[in-house]
């Protein structure tokens, strides 16, 4: 049984997912990056079999991705995430032509073409205003965690308008928002849409077309996907799988490769082998 | 990492380092100088008289590369500029503050400070600076936008009157009289740079092109706008085109492989100016066209200076024929013709926080390359002067994406 | 301070914006930002001018957040953004000039983006020491006047010019009335309301906007009262994208009387009347060149801006600046280094407060802004 493994290293947590011949996902394993991040790609690695419970010997081939994915160091070959999550997109929900990851530091909009290959993408990851980040720093203000800001804010009655440009006055607006006695519900609602507009200007420059997939750790939040919708005007597919979406794409990228390999013959350059060195 | 290395590198660099040596010089013996920007400048006038024209920009740009202008950056912070101006002028400030003008220094305090104002208005702020902390008389060239798609003869009498009221004041800080003579010999000297600079940069439409339009047009971008109106420039060209046509005859050009030929838009990282291009280079990708490299001029299409009607030629470069002057429309329209007849694969934009001028609406430059021309683009952001604006590893992402998307959709078009 | 009837005709024009100004008008109009552009031209050939301010933060940037980066000001985007979701209320076309770099590109956006409207681009001088300067402002004048005349279909005269130009002068003479009135007592009237009565004027035809600015001298005149105990401050900055309304009521409440500001420059451009006879385009260029008010868009180093500032300061007898750029402003930015240096320089306390128009709590800035008036209170 051929088995191929994708590994992708963020800045807070490496996500690692088997998947074999037949395209099935054998195992997912999630931990955290922490600061030794050749340690993490490694640990990733070592879990994601153990979980298969396979040999690593086993996996023909290795496809890191994410910031960290040239301290993948056992790997084959390093794709950018951009790819990655337009692949495993792709992969689950095929209609998809254009992939939102809004993931802990950056939001990207990325337009797929028909074979899932990149057309066109588009980023935030200057600005944490828009990401992750601007959701935990608003969860930390009012003293939640992140699972249940998404739920909380689904009960909003008349969200409240916020300033969507910078994540350190997210604190100091919400804390006026409480001082005027606003809801939680309603404060809450207003952070998920100021990123959910933040968002569609990023979609806007890639372009609209449906069907539109949500990806990454964020895609969980169930307030963040409602506003999303609503902004966008158009359904959501968000998968069990979307914080793994990465790691599913590389691994799929990794599959692909391990047959070639396993034809003996190597009949073109493939994506990610083309440029000389790191 | 590989670049062009021939002569032509060593040959500017050589010129460079005379300019700087002449404006050493001026420091003591007090030969007369004026500060001026690269756009649409009449440098033509300056060298008439024989004053050292002194470019800030260019200064600024040294600074930038030699990763020495941060410190400026902050002093100039301190005198209250904010993090929204163009560090440009905010290194300059700083540099000025710092004592980096004046007879003990190696620029000179200018006699005359000219502000050809050409589309951009930050010009206008940064000499009015520039004229109060050294205290040295302004005088402002007001350069109508091109705003409609020929040049109007009103405009070029403005400015045709203007450089003439620049020749008195020229007249009053050299003691000399204004010889016209003397201005038709630079302008012929102008004309040869600029026939051969756009001879080399036609060499690069051959496959694969001889040298990096945009990484090594920074090299030549000395003498086209630094020298321009001096013989050494004119001669400077005239070998440069020669080892071009020779590298195109042997089938050389900067890399060792060209895969994707790239147009860039927007001036580079000056502070990450290597490592930049590695990013680049690492995928094959050479600069086949670039609009930076216009910004002293567009020589491409003909236009040259002509000393048969030296101040009507002056002013017709500057209201048409640099990148500035011209509506971000036309830039378009100049994009546009770089990729067709250039026959590059892809535009790269590299916006930059600094310069509204060519970054403000480069979203919009975006979307009409890729959703109506289909041309690929990339669109990365940092700082052509601040250091602190470039993200290494971010811009390595979206550049290996972005070639990484190219190459899968030529495998995909293949299969 | 209470409402009066003259106040509420005010709101109610600028509640209506630049849908209703179009409406009443009944005719062509092209939208100006509030930074000068020659109104008499566009006015003389049956064309309103109308102000643009942005969106000031009624509608979200879903497409003009695309095409501009993050660090361009909200005046220039949200204008944008305007076009795109066709809430420009009925402007036929927008004038353009080099206002600053990003107002220029704006122009080309908005010409690839909306074929359909009317755009034009005037160059303002930017060199009033050259001898040619008036040719050129005149050939200018006359350009512009001649698109706007091709996009109406309709030619205006000399006479018409003439009759626009003494129409914008009495509202102007007006605004200067009442401006120093607010200089001689500014408990007569507040900066708030000052604004409402300058900003009308954007909406109105210009006999229209001077009725509103009569009937409101007379009604402030006839005022009492009481002297608060504030400080008296010149406001700079804000020439371009206006302030949102609850700024300057925070300004006021914090400490503040204003008694000179440069809120809506651009119709209160001349420092004094046009001259109404003789030819109109050589009125308007002498004008421009010679009797414009100093402005962060405009290079007059005959007398240079932080110079005259100073000048101002003396002549109103105000304590203190107050800059107000809009966030991102470059041209007020830049300024603000040599203003800074010049007021240091003569003592003059000077504070700087940023505003973008999505501001909605003011609390962080009136605790700085109390603060400094304070300082120079119980000084």
């Amino acid at each position: 049984m051929l088995y191929g493994a994708g590994v992708d290293v963020g800045s807070t947590q490496t996500k690692a997912v088997l998947v074999d011949g037949s395209r099935a996902i054998v195992a997912r394993a999630l931990i955290d990056t922490g600061a030794n991040v050749t340690r993490a790609a490694e640990n990733g690695f070592v879990a994601v079999c153990k979980l298969a419970g396979i040999d690593r010997t086993q996996v023909k081939y290795v496809v890191g991705t994410g910031y960290g994915r040239y301290k993948v160091t056992f790997g084959d070959a390093q794709i950018t995430e951009i790819s990655c999550h337009a692949r495993g997109a792709h992969f689950l929900f095929p209609m998809t032509r254009t992939v939102i990851d809004i993931g802990g530091q950056d939001t990207k909009a990325i337009r797929v073409g028909p074979n899932g290959e990149v057309m066109d993408f588009s980023m935030n990851d200057k600005c944490a205003a828009g990401t992750g980040r601007f959701l935990s720093a608003a969860a930390e203000v009012l003293d939640m965690t992140l699972d249940a800001i998404g739920p909380l804010s689904l009960g909003a009655k008349d969200p409240v308008k916020l300033s969507s440009v910078c994540t350190v006055f997210v604190e100091s607006d919400i804390m006026s928002y409480l001082a005027q006695d606003r809801t939680p519900p309603d404060i809450l609602a207003g952070v998920h849409r100021s990123i959910a507009t933040r968002t569609m200007s990023l979609v806007r420059r890639v372009g609209l077309e449906a069907e539109y997939t949500m990806t990454g750790g964020v895609a969980r939040n169930v307030g963040m996907v409602q506003s999303l919708q609503e902004t966008l005007g158009a359904p959501l597919n968000v998968s069990g799988d979307s914080q793994f979406m990465g790691a599913l794409g590389a691994a799929l990228f990794a599959i692909e490769r391990a047959e070639v390999a396993s034809r003996g013959v190597k009949e073109k350059v493939e994506l990610g082998e083309w440029k000389d060195g790191a | 990492m590989a670049e062009y290395k021939g002569s032509v590198h060593e040959h500017s660099k050589k010129i460079m380092t005379d300019w700087y040596g002449q404006l050493a010089q001026a420091c003591h013996t007090g030969a007369p100088s004026a500060y001026i920007m690269i756009t649409g400048n009449c440098v033509e006038i300056l060298r008439a008289f024989d004053i050292v024209p002194i470019f800030p920009e260019v200064n600024a740009l040294q600074l930038a590369i030699r990763k020495q202008s941060l410190p400026f950056i902050l002093k100039s912070e301190e005198m209250g500029y904010s993090s929204d101006n163009c560090a440009y002028v905010k290194c300059d400030a700083g540099f000025t503050a710092e004592g980096g003008i004046g007879p003990d220094a190696k620029i000179p305090t200018p006699n005359l400070i000219v502000c050809n104002f050409v589309g951009c208005n930050v010009y206008i702020k940064w000499f009015e600076h520039c004229a109060e902390y050294l205290k040295a008389p302004l005088f402002m060239i007001d350069v109508p936008f091109l705003r409609e798609d020929e040049l109007r003869k009103d405009d070029l009498t403005y400015v045709v009157a203007q450089l003439k009221e620049l020749i008195a004041v020229c007249e009053k800080v050299t003691g000399k009289k204004f010889d016209i003579d003397k201005l038709r010999e630079v302008c012929d000297h102008s004309r040869r740079a600029e026939d051969g600079w756009a001879r080399a940069k036609d060499l690069c439409k051959s496959s694969p092109a001889p040298f990096d339009a945009y990484f090594d047009s920074i090299n030549m971008m000395g003498p086209i706008n630094v020298l321009r109106g001096s013989k050494e420039a004119a001669d400077f060209f005239d070998a440069a085109v020669v080892e071009f046509e020779e590298a195109v005859a042997a089938g050389r050009g900067p890399l060792p492989e060209e895969k994707v030929r790239i147009v860039v838009e927007g001036p580079p990282p000056y502070p990450y100016y290597r490592a930049f291009r590695d990013l680049f280079a690492a995928w094959g990708a050479v600069a086949v066209q670039s609009t930076y490299s216009t910004v002293g001029g567009i020589w491409e299409w003909g236009y040259r200076h002509d000393s048969k009607k030296p101040l009507e030629s002056i002013a017709e470069h500057m209201i048409v024929h640099n990148i500035c002057n011209r509506p971000l429309l036309k830039r378009y329209d100049q994009i546009k013709r770089y990729v067709e007849e250039w026959k590059a694969d892809a535009l790269v934009i590299h916006s930059i926080k600094s310069c509204r001028l060519f970054s403000a609406g480069q979203g919009d430059m975006r979307d009409y390359f890729t959703n109506t021309l289909h041309v690929p683009t990339l669109m990365v952001e940092s700082d052509l002067e601040d250091p602190r604006y470039y993200a290494h590893a971010q811009m390595k992402n979206r550049i290996d994406a972005f070639f990484e998307s190219l190459e899968h959709r030529r495998l995909v078009a293949r299969s | 301070m209470e409402t009066t009837p003259v106040l509420e005709r005010c709101r109610a024009i600028l509640a209506g914006g630049a849908a209703d100004a179009v409406a009443r008008w009944k005719g062509p109009a092209i939208g100006c930002f509030p930074v000068y552009t020659p109104f008499e031209l566009y006015h003389a050939a049956g064309v309103l001018p109308v102000g643009l301010f942005g969106a000031e933060g009624r509608v979200e940037l879903a497409h003009a957040d695309a095409r501009f980066q993050s660090f361009v000001c909200s005046i220039a985007k949200s204008t944008l953004e305007l076009a795109f979701q066709k809430k420009l209320g009925g402007l036929g076309g927008l004038v353009f000039h080099s206002i600053c770099d990003v107002a220029r590109n704006l122009a080309s956006v908005y010409k690839r983006n909306f074929p359909e409207l009317f755009i034009e681009y005037i160059h303002l001088p930017q060199n009033p020491n050259s001898a040619a300067g008036p040719a050129y402002m005149q050939s200018e004048l006359r350009r512009v006047l001649g698109r706007v005349e091709q996009w109406v279909e309709r030619k205006a005269s000399d006479d018409d010019l003439r009759r626009s130009i003494c129409l914008y002068n009495r509202a102007r003479a007006l605004m200067r009335e009442l401006y120093a009135l607010r200089s001689a007592s500014p408990e007569k009237v507040s900066a708030v309301e000052a604004y409402q009565l300058v900003r009308a004027g954007t909406y109105l035809a210009p006999e229209a906007h001077s009725e509103i600015l009569v009937d409101a001298l007379a009604e402030i005149r006839a005022r009492q009262g009481k002297r608060m105990d504030r400080i008296r401050v010149i406001i700079e900055g804000a020439f371009c994208e206006q302030p949102p309304l609850g700024l300057i009521e925070m300004l006021e409440r914090a400490g503040c009387y204003v008694v000179d500001d440069d809120w809506v420059a651009g119709w209160r451009w001349f420092t004094s009347d046009v001259k109404e006879t003789g030819d109109p385009y050589a009125a308007l260029a002498e004008a421009y060149l010679n009797a414009s008010r100093p402005s962060s868009t405009r290079h007059d180093w005959r007398r240079p801006r932080h110079e005259e500032l100073v000048e101002r300061v003396r002549a109103h007898k105000a304590q203190a600046v107050v800059f107000t750029p809009a966030k991102f402003c470059e041209p007020a930015l830049f300024d603000y280094v040599l203003f800074r240096r010049t007021l240091d320089r003569e003592k003059i306390p000077h504070l700087l407060i940023e505003f973008e128009e999505k501001m909605w709590t003011f609390e962080r800035t009136r605790t700085e802004v109390e603060t400094f008036a304070e300082s120079l209170l119980f000084d």
